[in-house]
Parts: structure tokens; C-alpha cells; sequence
């Protein structure tokens, strides 16, 4: 049922997603906000149009599609591998543009040939791109998690320092007074002095015992979410974590990786030299990226518009590796935008592990570029 | 020339205070019709009106734009709209209904002292509780605004909570929660602290005024503001 409002060019995007092989499903407009806030935070609550069922359910306008096209694969468990492809409206609240526009794009589930299914989303994307935007030149930035997070691994940081710089991976602020604080600890000051002896005594038992009279006696054990051997572990940690500096080469290092943005097909020369010349082994992480890198050439893509970031990503901790966003060269719009989240169908609630690739088109950005020549 | 209208605080000691800074301001107002009435007028400014509202409600109109100006908490205007600097204009800090809106966790969270510790917290809530980090407040755009712009914690769940919010971390309604505090005293019977940084916004009763273009050739919105500076 075609709506008279749709893209001019929808026709064409069907084709493209027919000639690719995908099956196009529909999801509601009114979904369950609940998995959106969950999956993308708070943040996305002023973002999005909520409303309540009349039994006060929290229900929303579907601000995307991929989350209910993951939730859909999910109840129909039809099974993977699948290529699912979605056209339709989505709903945002934005202070520039319409707060109801179209999207589309390709959701890629449960294809375990990782490199080969990086280069299938990027090169749909691209590809659908140059169909709809003929003769146009494209840019297209890519971003990759898992070559951070083993730079990270390699500087041998305490787990815990592990975890919260890669989870502030993609958040340049919040990464930086990360780094401030391994160039100048500051030792925790002000514990009590009771339970400062404890951790002295490095009894865990004795700790954990105290926690849970005190939890007991304030009424706190009924309902507690953190248990107190949960909170004796993580005060000891946070007392190791927060002697841990990291030495000026060190933080020069991370620093002078997160500067890196080069012309992709430069990128493992770069990755390899900087390893070599920080003594540090990236190992699958970079084979990883070399391997997506070479199913990209094999498909013919065009590597010269294409240029590896190394800080871009999005700190969301379901995205995994490949984020990638492409624009009309010289342009900061959007067109496309995607990455690999093989941590989101298992958070929605899937059995088994499926991993996950897609990209979603700003379909209005596309008709005001396609309008602007 | 188009009415001027102030919207006062209706109840409680907040409008006490507030009458006190009008009338040492020499803007004395005099009840419209009744004593009990909901309507005013100052006293020597011709088209001025007073109308007593809530201060929730008084948040609100200044948002809307549907009042000039207003007495009520700082914090109830930032909560009640988005960009509320570039909307209002803070005209005076009044002295009174000093609160602060605060993060406040378990005491026995001894582990949790700074934001940061709670970002570490709120990291890997999920994978260890199987749900997000819950927090109980009636103020979701100053939380959001301060854990997700301020502090990098995207990764939490907001539990509206109208009332008793102290009270919901025990009762497991939420781990932690974000609520205003004057002494708190009501925090610590709770068996709750505030977080070192956790301080979000020292609020307390201010002059308010809902930006407007007619504004600024009005005398007497230059005199409404002067006078009520002058009396502080």
C-alpha cells in the first residue's frame, strides 16, 4: 500500500533490496518503548514520542527500525541466516527537520562469515546510495570497536580500566577524563575507618559479613539488587583501580591511536606500524579488520573514498566492531549509517548468539540531496 | 497596553516568603474581590495582575508563555523545559525554598562515592542484575541531562516517582534515586547518601520571567524587576 507520501525514489529502493535478496517485513508503528530505552538509554526518552496504554503500559512511535525488526526475528524464530530489508515511516523529536520521516535498510542476521558480511553491509549501502544519487561522490567514514579494545588489552591495564575506557569508546569527553584521571590517580580518601581495617585485614568474609548485618539492620536486604559480596568485590577493586597510572608512553600511545583518520586502504599499514612501534600485539582484532578490509577489495568497493577513524564508534555496549557512515563527499549529512551489533539479539532476549550487521538510509536526507542538483 | 501577569506560589510558606519580598519591594497587592480569592493586583501599577497557582503549575505557564512572570523553584523550571535559559530569564535568587537536587545511593553502597564509581556501577548492572541501573525521581530531564551530558552514563533505567522517593530503594522499586533535599535529614533516616559530585542543582525560589519581545520597551517590567532586586 504505497502512501502518497513516500520518497518519490521508494520504488527503486524496493528493487534494490529485491535484487539483494532480502526479505522486506513491516513492524508496528506503535511499539513497547521499554526494549528502546533499555538498548539506548535515557538519553533517547526526549528523543522519541511516548504514550501510555490505558493500563499503563509505556508504548511509543517507533523511532527506528532496528530494534523491532531484531524483536520480530525473535518471535517468528524463523531461524538464521536472514537478510531482512524495512521501508517506512519513523518518529523523532528533532529541532531541525520533520519529526516523522522515512527510513530503510538492510538488518543482516546470524551470517558467521563476519568479514564477508562487513563488506555486504557497506557495499549495499554504498551501493543502494550510488543508485539513488547517480553520478554523485560519496564519503564513507569507518570505525572499528574491536581494534580499540585490543590497543587497550595491549597497554596490560587492570581489567576494571579495560572496561570503562571501552565503554566510553565512541564519547570523546567521557574518554578523555578517563585518561586524565590514569595520568594523575588519586587514591580513594575518606573510607571509614572500620571498614578500611577490613580491606587492611584482607578478610573478604569479614567485609561481606559486615555489609550484610548493616544491610539487615537498615532494612536494605530485602530488596537488594547489589548483594554484599557484589559491593565488598567492587570496593576492593575500585581501591586497585584507582592506584593504576598509566605512564606518559602509555597515554601518548592511546592518545596518538585515537588520532589516527586515514584513507582506509592505508589503514593496516598504519594499524601494523603503530603496533610494532608501541610494542604491542593487536593480533585478531587486526587480522579482523586486514580480512574485512580484503572482502571489501574482493567485491570491488571503492576503497579511495573510504577513511578509517580510529575513535569513531558509538558507546553503546550492543555495537561490537564495524560502525561506518557515509555522507556525500564534502557533506556532514548522513546518508547511511550502520555497524555490527552481535550483542543486541541476545539483550532482546534471543537463546542463542546471532551475530548482526545493517545499516539504516535517511530517506528524506537522500530526496533533499537527490533535489539539490 | 497589554496586562502584565506575575504568577505567585497559592499555598504554604513559600507564598508567605514570597508576599514578604513584594511588600519590602513596595509592591504591595491587595486581593481581588475576597481574601481567599485566587486574584490579585499590585497596588500604584495600573495593569499588573497577580494570579496564585500552584508552583508546578506557575513551571509550567512560564514555559508556555501564557504568564510574564513567576515566583517558583529554580528546579521546577529547569525540569518543566528544555533550553529554559534561552526560554526565561532568572531576574532574582530570593533568598528562600533553598533545595538541592541531589543523587543519592544506599549507604551501604561503600563502594559508591562519585559519579564516576556510579558510571562503573551502571556499566555492567545489566549483565550482573539482568536490568538496567533504576532510578527513582520526578525529575527525568535533569537526571538525563546530568548523567547522560555531564557524566557519560548513558546506560539506566528512570522509575517515575511522584512522591516518597526516599523510600524506594529499600522498598525495590529502584537502586538509587534523584530527589530534592533541603537538610537531609529524610535521606539519612533512608539510610541514603549523596554522592560527593552528585549535587545536581542548589535551587531555590526565584523571579522568573518568561521571555517575551513586548518585554523589553515595558517600564513596567523594568520596574517589577528592579523593585524586587532592590527589596533582597
Amino acid at each position: 500500500m504505497p502512501l502518497i507520501d513516500m520518497p518519490d525514489f521508494s520504488t527503486d529502493l524496493l528493487a534494490e533490496f529485491a535484487a539483494r535478496r532480502t526479505e522486506r517485513v513491516n513492524t508496528p508503528v506503535i511499539q513497547p518503548a521499554e526494549p528502546f530505552l533499555d538498548m539506548a538509554g535515557e538519553d533517547l526518552r526526549r528523543r522519541i514520542f511516548l504514550t501510555e496504554s490505558e493500563t499503563g503500559a509505556n508504548l511509543c512511535l517507533r523511532p527506528e527500525f532496528t530494534i523491532p525488526v531484531c524483536l520480530r526475528h525473535i518471535e517468528t524464530a524463523t531461524g538464521t541466516p536472514k537478510r531482512y530489508s524495512y521501508l517506512g515511516e519513523v518518529f523523532r523529536q528533532r529541532r531541525e527537520g520533520s519529526h516523522e520521516f522515512y527510513q530503510a535498510g538492510i538488518e543482516d542476521l546470524g551470517d558467521k562469515d563476519i568479514a564477508s558480511s562487513d563488506a555486504r553491509a557497506i557495499g549495499d549501502a554504498t551501493g543502494i546510495l550510488k543508485a539513488l544519487l547517480p553520478g554523485r561522490k560519496l564519503a564513507l567514514t569507518l570505525g572499528d570497536q574491536a581494534v580499540f579494545e585490543a590497543v587497550v588489552k595491549a597497554l596490560g591495564l587492570p581489567f576494571g580500566w579495560q572496561r570503562r575506557l571501552i565503554h566510553a569508546f565512541g564519547d570523546m569527553a567521557h574518554l578523555e577524563a578517563l585518561l586524565e584521571r590514569l595520568a594523575r590517580p588519586q587514591p580513594v580518601a575518606g573510607l571509614d575507618p572500620q571498614i578500611a581495617g577490613l580491606i587492611a585485614s584482607d578478610s573478604e568474609a569479614d567485609l561481606v559479613a559486615h555489609i550484610d548485618r548493616t544491610m539487615q539492620e537498615t532494612g536494605y536486604s530485602t530488596n537488594a539488587s547489589r548483594s554484599p559480596v557484589e559491593i565488598a568485590r567492587r570496593l576492593k577493586e575500585k581501591l586497585e583501580l584507582a592506584e593504576t597510572r598509566l605512564d606518559g608512553t602509555a597515554l601518548l600511545l592511546l592518545r596518538e591511536f585515537l588520532t589516527l583518520q586515514l584513507p582506509l586502504a592505508e589503514a593496516p599499514a598504519a594499524l601494523a606500524g603503530f603496533a610494532d612501534a608501541a610494542g604491542l600485539k593487536l593480533g585478531a582484532a587486526v587480522s579482523r579488520f586486514d580480512a574485512r578490509l580484503a572482502a571489501l577489495a574482493n567485491a570491488g568497493a571503492d576503497l579511495s573514498a573510504m577513511t578509517y577513524r580510529a575513535a569513531f564508534g558509538r558507546p553503546l555496549d550492543y555495537y561490537t566492531g564495524l560502525v561506518f557512515e557515509v555522507t556525500e563527499a564534502g557533506s556532514s549529512a548522513v546518508l547511511a549509517g550502520g555497524g555490527r551489533f552481535d550483542r543486541l539479539l541476545t539483550l532482546l532476549g534471543a537463546k542463542e548468539h546471532i551475530p548482526a550487521v545493517g545499516f539504516s538510509l535517511w530517506l528524506d536526507r537522500i530526496e533533499a540531496a537527490r533535489a539539490s542538483r | 497596553m497589554s496586562t502584565i501577569t506575575i504568577a505567585l506560589p497559592s499555598k504554604g510558606r513559600i507564598k508567605e516568603d514570597t508576599a514578604g519580598v513584594f511588600e519590602r519591594a513596595g509592591l504591595a497587592i491587595s486581593a481581588v474581590g475576597n481574601d481567599r480569592s485566587y486574584r490579585g493586583r499590585i497596588e500604584g501599577i495600573d495593569g499588573v495582575e497577580i494570579a496564585y497557582l500552584s508552583a508546578s503549575e506557575i513551571a509550567r505557564e512560564l514555559a508556555s508563555g501564557t504568564v510574564d512572570f513567576g515566583v517558583t523553584g529554580e528546579d521546577l523550571v529547569r525540569e518543566g523545559m528544555a533550553g529554559a535559559d534561552g526560554r526565561v530569564e532568572f531576574c532574582a535568587r530570593l533568598g528562600f525554598g533553598h533545595a538541592d537536587v541531589v543523587v543519592a545511593v544506599p549507604e551501604i553502597w561503600l563502594d559508591v562515592e562519585t559519579m564516576a564509581d556510579l558510571g562503573d556501577v551502571a556499566a555492567d548492572f545489566r549483565a550482573r542484575h539482568g536490568r538496567r541501573l533504576a532510578i527513582a525521581t520526578k525529575y527525568w530531564r535533569l537526571t538525563q541531562q546530568f548523567f547522560s551530558s555531564q557524566h557519560g552514563i548513558q546506560l539506566y533505567r528512570i522509575v517515575e516517582s511522584l512522591g516518597a522517593t526516599e523510600g524506594a530503594p529499600a522498598a525495590g522499586q529502584a537502586d538509587i534515586i534523584v530527589d530534592i533535599t533541603s537538610t537531609g535529614s529524610t535521606l539519612r533516616a533512608n539510610h541514603l547518601k549523596i554522592l560527593s559530585d552528585g549535587v545536581i542543582l542548589k535551587s531555590e525560589a526565584c523571579l522568573v520571567r518568561a521571555r517575551k519581545p513586548a518585554h523589553e520597551q515595558d517600564p513596567r517590567v523594568a520596574r517589577i524587576v528592579e523593585a524586587v532586586r532592590a527589596a533582597l
